[in-house]
């Protein structure tokens, strides 16, 4: 994508506890303090929403320069400005850094507002840490221990409010535990423009609710949840499975939809928890859908392949892989290549891509595709393609309009034409080949993760592995190059998919010395003028842009 | 909906459409209000169907009404009665017996009334026979007749609580404003026609009495000359922050490009303030000629008036006074052949006092709740209403510059004292002998002689023992006390000298040298027989019950503080609350978004301070009294469905481990 040459942003000069930084005009003194080291702890803040600044917890001590009667500011001794700091202590949330601006976040007095606002916050809300989903990841545990009082000065009974609300079909509320903060409130009608949420009632009574003709069930409501700086909001599939301390957590990105949203995988022993979005303003800003988000149980169904089969005679037994892979060489040998279909995948990784594309060429295959996934976009993260690496295809070959060769396949499989189908990742009934024909085919090599009709009528089956369990890249519609890691390991005897393509193309030719996801990588680095100079390492956590779509038509 | 169209009279469909045209086309939401009002007119209350109707009406979302329903105390969600009765229970109110007049008056009515301690609102209890409901309200802006109570739209005064019975059958016989003439030590300007027995509110008795000529004169001015004017009469706001009007004025560029509004704040209810009451119901014509004036100086081609709900005959007065006005194309299309277009319309609170504060009465009147806005960057007069340059002015206010305009600027100056000119209202009420309004050159009158020779001093046999001199959110001041305060001697220097509180200035300057503020005018005197823990808990409970609860440290705090008088109150007071009570309102003061913050602070900070003994000695017990558990572990796990099943998931491990393949 073509860089904009832009001015150098306009600089001015401020003072965060007695050291004088320089920051971008516009730069909101909260985040201004932080930048300089200095975090402010805050609640009702959040630099992706409008700014409320209700919950007084970034209140800090400003000044301005003092002015002399020239209208200029008078200098100190040390030649900088001299500040007439404001009596009142003012939140750091609401307002951008200004020439010559004084901040103090450490003052006495400082401090004293954010002990009394955590002391606030702290009287009417219930010690139920023990079992409250957020422990461990709750700012308000957090501040407390840093600006709270050991023991608490409050006698009184504490209002009592509802828990335990299904404010939509994903989303659990608990209304005691709710700061008010109306980050959620903010969510909703600013970036999803969906006006679900809102404050009923008055004073400490005030509530947190939806409507009950209108629920909480936009495609997004998870990301109050990750919003939610306590445990009021919790999501309704995470809530109660596990401790946040005990998650692994590994940097991804969403594989639902073309978009790509830069991901956290909660994990642990093997087992997906949860799956949150991670900053990424190229792609997803801070958030990521429902759908996407949720979209990982199928990982971990009963529907798994676990052990690699063979058609022995009319019966389908386990194999050993080299036994399987073996199997799939000599049957596919038996065969020319205009007799061979690849069906791929646009879920595949740009590596996985590269080895089909060089198992097409090893065995003399032309027709070849990816399944298109198309539906209706909603014009915020999800995309009208559904596949995350329909991109990839493309640049590796494997298609130049997704899914124009499809019908060839199915008519020369129907027509008798195509002897051997391999599907990777794909199911060929959904290109409109009924079971029948399948089982008619003399090979039919199928590359899956879960069961299905076409793994029934397989003649090798290869089990291999989801998003959250390999290694890999994909381009996202934008054009965008980025990186899976790896979360868990993959169940039974299932294979990573690149191991299983390379064992393919060896067992048909012979050759050697890929040992590694890198040296595929290299390898594609090579030929794809894209990827030139680029590694898996190269990639970061946050991608790189390798495609300008505005120059593809 | 169908549902509800079919139950839509067509004389209400029409008010609603009317209600909506008052507002901008693209501003709809601003006719929430009105719309839920006159919903509640029509069916009594506003149940879930109202609350879908009219926000598809609006084209909001249902949540957008919900919130609004239960934020403003007079919109109900359930029916009350044929007969509504609200007993003022704020402080003036509270001295003079509003409690025992609601305990008669539910003993009368047949009416168990249940506290809902954990409740917001003051409960509506009905009567077993549904005939007659009641509840208890906050201030009601009639402090100087108190006790007083609404019987349906109706104000009752002077409510005898042995004779609260007459409340349920015939209370028009109730009313009795009778206000003595003027005192000697008055200065009537904006009050000259009130109380007279030859005024009516009507255009007619205003134009007789060379009414809107100040109008016509303004119109020949420039707006620059009229913003001048108001800026040499040293006008200070009359609603409690005493801001300089003209500097607010000129906050306004004369080339602005969007569309100026200028809303007049009739949201009157600091508690002990009555005066914008008497304005609006005896000369509305005064305030309307106050705000045309300011239209035209400002060039806002829209004037709104935010009435406070509990003042529904006092909109409607000002209803005919706008229709009577345009009549006579004081306000309308070319007004008086200027080719100035401006319009007037009335907006009607329902019953929060959190919108007397500028921004929040900006967020009500678009609509929404009346949370008030951070400042920076939402100045009223740059960001304000639909985020338009915007001037709020109190009532008494915006009249004074009707008389600026008659008199000039300068001689406007002249009365009054340097940086406090003009007259103010002040309002008497609390334990004096003749509480009530009186309009004084500002400063020209001490507050003993406010007290003593103008409301008459104490009752019989009684001392003052402290005065809150500027509305309930003033810091309360001690009859003993002595303050060091500057003042003109009688040869003209200034001097700093030591005086009694009764010989304090009533001006704004005096009164901030004293540590308290002139506020809204709304003098509360209390004697010697008042209870300090008692009466704080009273200003406790109002401002717990008015705070928006937007921010933390109000939302909090205001309730912790009542609480903690609450228990003083019941036996249970710990040696540490008086000092609990003066942190806790040391970390609401200056931290919050908006000034309720010091109005809630203020009370407690000044009564525990100033009466250290009396809080003392309710203080007394080592330990707190036990309470209950709030959960006990079963009751949280049974709350919150805690699944102790192992989970369902099992994707094949397990098995392939056993056989060695992983």
């Amino acid at each position: 994508m073509s860089e904009q040459v832009l001015a150098p942003p306009q600089l001015v000069n401020v003072q965060i506890n007695g050291v004088w930084h320089q920051f971008p005009k516009g730069t909101r003194v909260i985040e201004a303090c932080e930048q300089a080291g200095s975090y402010v702890p805050r609640y009702c803040y959040h630099k992706k929403l409008s700014s409320p600044g209700n919950c007084r917890m970034c209140l800090i001590e400003m000044g301005l320069p003092k002015m002399g009667p020239d209208r200029k500011p008078e200098l100190g001794e040390d030649g900088k400005p001299v500040i007439n700091w404001m009596p009142r202590p003012q939140i750091s949330c609401a307002q951008d850094v200004s020439e010559g601006m004084g901040v103090r976040t450490d003052s006495p007095l400082a401090q004293e507002c954010r002990k009394g606002v955590m002391e606030f916050l702290l009287i009417n809300h219930p010690l139920d840490c023990p079992i409250c989903d957020q422990a461990g990841e709750c700012r308000l545990q957090e501040f407390s221990v840093e600006y709270g009082n050991a023991e608490s000065r409050f006698l009184e009974n504490k209002v009592k409010k509802p828990k335990n609300i299904d404010l939509g079909p994903r989303v659990t509320l608990d209304d005691e535990r709710c700061i008010l903060c109306s980050r959620c409130i903010r969510f909703c009608q600013e970036i999803v423009h969906d006006d679900v949420l809102g404050f009923i009632d008055r004073g400490s009574h005030s509530v947190l609710t939806a409507h009950p003709g209108k629920r909480l069930e936009n495609n997004y409501s998870l990301n109050t949840v990750d919003i939610c700086p306590v445990g009021a909001l919790t999501s309704s599939d995470f809530r109660f499975q596990m401790r946040v301390w005990f998650l692994k957590e590994t940097k991804s990105f969403c594989t639902s939809c073309a978009t790509g949203c830069n991901t956290i995988i909660g994990t642990r022993e093997d087992m997906i928890y949860r799956q949150t979005p991670r900053e990424n303003n190229a792609v997803n800003s801070s958030w990521m859908c429902d759908y996407g988000r949720l979209n990982f149980g199928y990982l971990q169904s009963d529907k798994r392949l676990l052990q690699p089969e063979i058609l022995s005679g009319d019966k389908r037994i386990a194999a050993e892989w080299n036994v399987a892979i073996t199997q799939a060489a000599v049957q596919l040998k038996h065969f020319a290549g205009w007799e061979i279909a690849i069906l791929a995948s646009g879920r595949m990784t740009n590596e996985e891509l590269w080895l089909t594309s060089q198992l097409a060429k090893v065995l003399g295959i032309d027709l070849i595709d990816i399944v298109p996934r198309t539906g209706p976009t909603d014009d915020i993260l999800f995309s009208a393609d559904r596949n995350p690496n329909t991109n990839g295809a493309r640049v590796l070959g494997v298609t130049s309009v997704p899914g124009t060769r499809l019908r060839d396949i199915a008519d020369g499989i129907v027509a008798g034409r195509v002897k051997a189908l391999i599907a990777l990742g794909e199911n060929p009934i959904d290109i409109g080949l009924t079971i029948a024909q399948l089982k008619m085919l003399p090979a039919l090599v199928v590359m899956n993760i879960l069961t299905d009709d076409a793994t029934q009528a397989a003649t090798v089956l290869l089990p291999s592995f989801g998003f959250a369990e390999k290694r890999g890249s994909m381009i996202n519609g934008k054009g965008r190059l980025q990186r899976l890691n790896r979360a868990v390991r993959g169940p039974g005897q299932a294979r990573d998919d690149w191991e299983i393509l390379r064992d393919f193309i060896q067992a048909c030719s012979d050759r050697n010395g890929i040992y590694s996801i890198e040296d595929v990588f290299r390898q594609m680095s090579e030929s794809i003028p894209q990827f030139a100079g680029l590694s898996l390492s190269k990639i970061g956590d946050l991608g790189v842009q390798v495609l300008n779509m505005e120059a593809i038509p | 909906m169908d549902l509800t169209n079919t139950l839509i009279s067509t004389g209400l469909a029409r008010k609603m459409d009317d209600a909506i045209r008052r507002y901008p086309a693209d501003r709809k939401r601003s006719a929430a209000m009105p719309l839920l009002h006159s919903w509640q007119e029509e069916f009594g209350f506003i149940g879930d169907e109202g609350v879908r109707w009219i926000a598809e009406k609006l084209d909001l979302q249902p949540i957008n009404i919900l919130e609004l329903v239960t934020f403003y105390p007079m919109f109900r969600q359930a029916p009350a009665s044929k007969k509504h009765i609200r007993v003022c229970r704020t402080l003036s109110c509270a001295m003079a017996g509003s409690y025992e007049v609601m305990e008669k008056a539910c003993a009368a009515a047949g009416i168990v009334r249940h506290r809902d301690e954990n409740g917001m609102h003051n409960p509506i209890s009905v009567s077993t026979d549904g005939k007659y409901s009641i509840e208890f309200v906050e201030c009601l802006a009639s402090c100087g007749t108190a006790p007083v109570c609404m019987v349906q739209d109706e104000l009752i005064e002077n409510v005898e609580p042995g004779a609260v019975s007459a409340l349920l059958t015939n209370h028009q016989s109730l009313i009795s404003h009778h206000q003595p003439p003027p005192h000697p030590l008055e200065h009537r300007l904006i009050f000259k026609n009130i109380g007279r027995a030859d005024w009516t509110p009507d255009i007619d008795c205003y134009l007789r009495n060379g009414g809107y000529e100040q109008l016509r004169n303004a119109v020949k001015m420039s707006r620059t000359e009229i913003v001048n004017e108001v800026k040499t009469s040293g006008l200070r706001g009359r609603g409690g922050a005493g801001f300089p009007c003209g500097v607010k004025w000129s906050f306004i560029k004369p080339d602005e490009k969007k569309p100026v509004y200028l809303i007049c704040n009739a949201d009157e209810s600091e508690p002990g303030t009555f005066k914008d009451r008497y304005i609006i119901h005896e000369d509305p014509h005064q305030l309307i000629e106050g705000i045309l004036i300011s239209c035209f100086a400002l060039n806002a081609k829209t004037g709104y008036i935010y009435i406070r709900g509990e003042f529904p005959e006092g909109a409607q007065i000002l209803e005919r006074a706008i229709e009577e006005a345009r009549e006579n194309n004081f306000l309308g299309q070319n007004m008086l052949g200027t080719g100035f277009d401006v319009e007037i319309y009335i907006h009607r609170g329902a019953g929060a006092y959190i919108c007397g504060e500028e921004t929040g009465l900006i967020e009500s009147l678009e609509g929404k709740r009346a949370y008030p806005r951070i400042k920076p960057p939402y100045f009223p007069a740059v960001l304000g209403l639909y985020m338009c340059p915007t001037i709020v002015n109190n009532v008494e206010t915006l009249c004074h510059v009707k008389h600026i305009v008659d008199m000039g600027g300068a001689n406007y100056a002249r009365l009054g004292r340097p940086n406090n000119t003009g007259t103010r209202i002040v309002c008497v009420s609390g334990d004096v002998q003749r509480p009530g309004y009186f309009e004084i050159e500002v400063g020209a009158v001490t507050l003993g002689q406010l007290i003593y020779d103008m409301a008459g001093g104490p009752r019989y046999g009684r001392n003052v023992k402290a005065v809150i001199p500027g509305g309930s959110s003033a810091k309360v001041l001690r009859a003993d006390e002595r303050f060091k305060l500057k003042l003109k001697q009688p040869d003209g220097t200034m001097a700093e000298q030591d005086v009694s509180l009764f010989e304090i200035p009533m001006d704004f300057d005096s009164l901030a040298a004293a540590g308290s503020m002139a506020g809204s005018g709304g003098v509360i005197v209390l004697d010697d027989t008042r209870d300090m823990v008692w009466t704080l808990n009273n200003i406790n409970e109002f401002y717990a019950h008015e705070s928006c609860g937007q921010c933390t440290p109000c939302r909090e705090g205001s309730l912790w503080m009542k609480k903690i008088t609450d228990r003083m109150l019941l036996g249970g007071g710990v040696v540490q609350d008086p000092d609990t009570l003066k942190t806790v309102a040391d970390n609401i003061a200056g931290r919050t978004i908006c000034a309720f913050g010091e109005a809630c602070a203020w009370p407690t900070q000044s009564f525990v301070e100033k009466f250290k003994n009396e809080f003392n000695q309710r203080s007394q017990k080592p330990a707190p009294p036990a309470m209950p558990p709030e959960y006990m572990p079963g009751e949280l796990i049974d709350h919150d469905k805690i699944r102790t099943a192992p989970l369902p998931r099992n994707p094949g491990w397990e098995e392939t481990a056993t056989a060695g393949t992983i």
